[in-house]
């Protein structure tokens, strides 16, 4: 029988993975999908959540999650193109001032 | 309920099966006489000309990302058409606010020039 | 039944995301990351939120990732040595301590077996009735109806902010 804390287990997992990539990888671009990984890791916990008290307000709030996740991504895949345009790198080891 | 998604499952995972199959069998069955010719890029019979790994235009991204702004207001259209004969008025006011706002951002793009292709 | 699918979805989304961090060609870790978001949504499908995981497929599968391929085509990075670097000893070992951190402090979760808590007023036999999409609806347009317009300004505010960021001339 899968339980609760089976999902919580795969959900702390998950969310373990994205903090390991955002250390690991250099990759401006890689690191912000493993920040995606980590976000998607709690929208799991919420909806097991939800399932197991049995309340939908987790399942609304994974909705509105996604509705930041996709605000998030316009903006800062927008800044790391800036930031490439007039740098011509998305290591972030070089990418340390805020002024261009 | 999840049971009745089971045939969906079975469905992709002879997709996947079928596609795994037939790759790998060419792959492993055809003999192989390459030729300068043959491994030239296919481009609709045309020789090729210039690089593949050329940079994309900044306007495909505005394009892309619009889209991905727009399209998350289509995702809060589904539940609000489902519940659209409940809500009555109100129902309307209140998406008709969440779309102005958004056609504000829209009409900014538009001055803006995000939308010519020039 | 269910244990079957909890299994093969969480293995295959935990393989996937280890092919997300390890994978060196930005690429191949967004389809990684495509691949762990379908299987995100068939374990919401088991856990009865259908209508979560249709927009999982449609809104991260469907749109976000293609943006992601979108800027890594855009900018087309060449030298991914040149990024990631050779073996970096010091920040393997901080990502591995980071690692280890961050699951013990989440840990506890196993110890959970079950939550003294009231049940919700929406037990899966009330959600069938109607579908999983009439009660979220419901909620979202009534309960939430202000986080839901504010989402509206957010989602402007994303507009503006990208807009003006693309445009800018160099």
């Amino acid at each position: 029988m899968v339980g609760l804390s089976h999902y919580l287990v795969l959900s702390a997992a998950l969310f373990t993975l994205g903090v390991i990539g955002v250390f690991v990888r250099r990759n401006a671009i890689v690191i912000f999908m493993c920040i995606e990984l980590m976000l998607n890791a709690v929208n799991l916990a919420f909806i097991a959540f939800s399932r197991y008290l049995q309340a939908l307000d987790g399942q609304v709030f994974v909705f509105f999650v996604m509705t930041v996740a996709a605000a998030e991504v316009a903006v800062g895949l927008a800044i790391i193109v800036v930031v490439f345009r007039s740098r011509q790198t998305v290591r972030i080891d070089e990418i340390n001032l805020l002024k261009g | 309920m999840p049971e009745s998604y089971v045939p969906i499952f079975v469905f992709l995972v002879v997709n996947v099966a079928v596609a795994v199959l037939i790759i790998a069998l060419s792959t492993y069955l055809v003999k192989r006489k390459p030729t300068a010719q043959k491994l030239m890029p296919y481009e609709c019979g045309m020789d090729p000309f210039g690089t593949a790994r050329k940079r994309f235009s900044v306007k495909f991204f505005v394009v892309a990302m619009l889209f991905i702004i727009f399209d998350i207001e289509a995702v809060f259209l589904y539940p609000w058409a489902v519940v659209f004969k409940d809500l009555k008025l109100f129902g309307l006011i209140e998406m008709v606010v969440f779309i102005a706002v958004l056609l504000l951002g829209l009409f900014y793009a538009w001055k803006k020039g995000a939308l010519e292709w020039q | 039944m269910e244990a079957l699918f909890f299994y093969l979805f969480g293995g295959l989304a935990l393989i996937s995301s280890f092919f997300v961090i390890f994978l060196r060609k930005p690429v191949h870790n967004a389809v990684a990351l495509i691949f762990t978001f379908f299987c995100l949504a068939g374990l919401y499908l088991i856990l009865g939120a259908e209508f979560v995981a249709m927009i999982q497929v449609l809104v991260y599968a469907g749109a976000i990732m293609v943006l992601f391929l979108f800027v890594i085509m855009l900018l087309n990075l060449e030298e991914e040595e040149a990024i990631e670097g050779r073996g970096n000893k010091f920040r393997r070992w901080l990502g591995g301590f980071a690692a280890v951190v961050v699951f013990l402090l989440l840990a506890p979760v196993w110890l959970m077996q079950a939550l003294p808590v009231v049940k919700g007023t929406f037990p899966p036999e009330k959600v069938q009735e109607l579908g999983n999409t009439v009660w979220i609806a419901r909620l979202l347009f009534t309960d939430y109806l202000l986080p839901f317009e504010v989402a509206s300004v957010l989602l402007l505010a994303a507009i503006v902010g990208a807009v003006f960021f693309a445009m800018k001339r160099m």
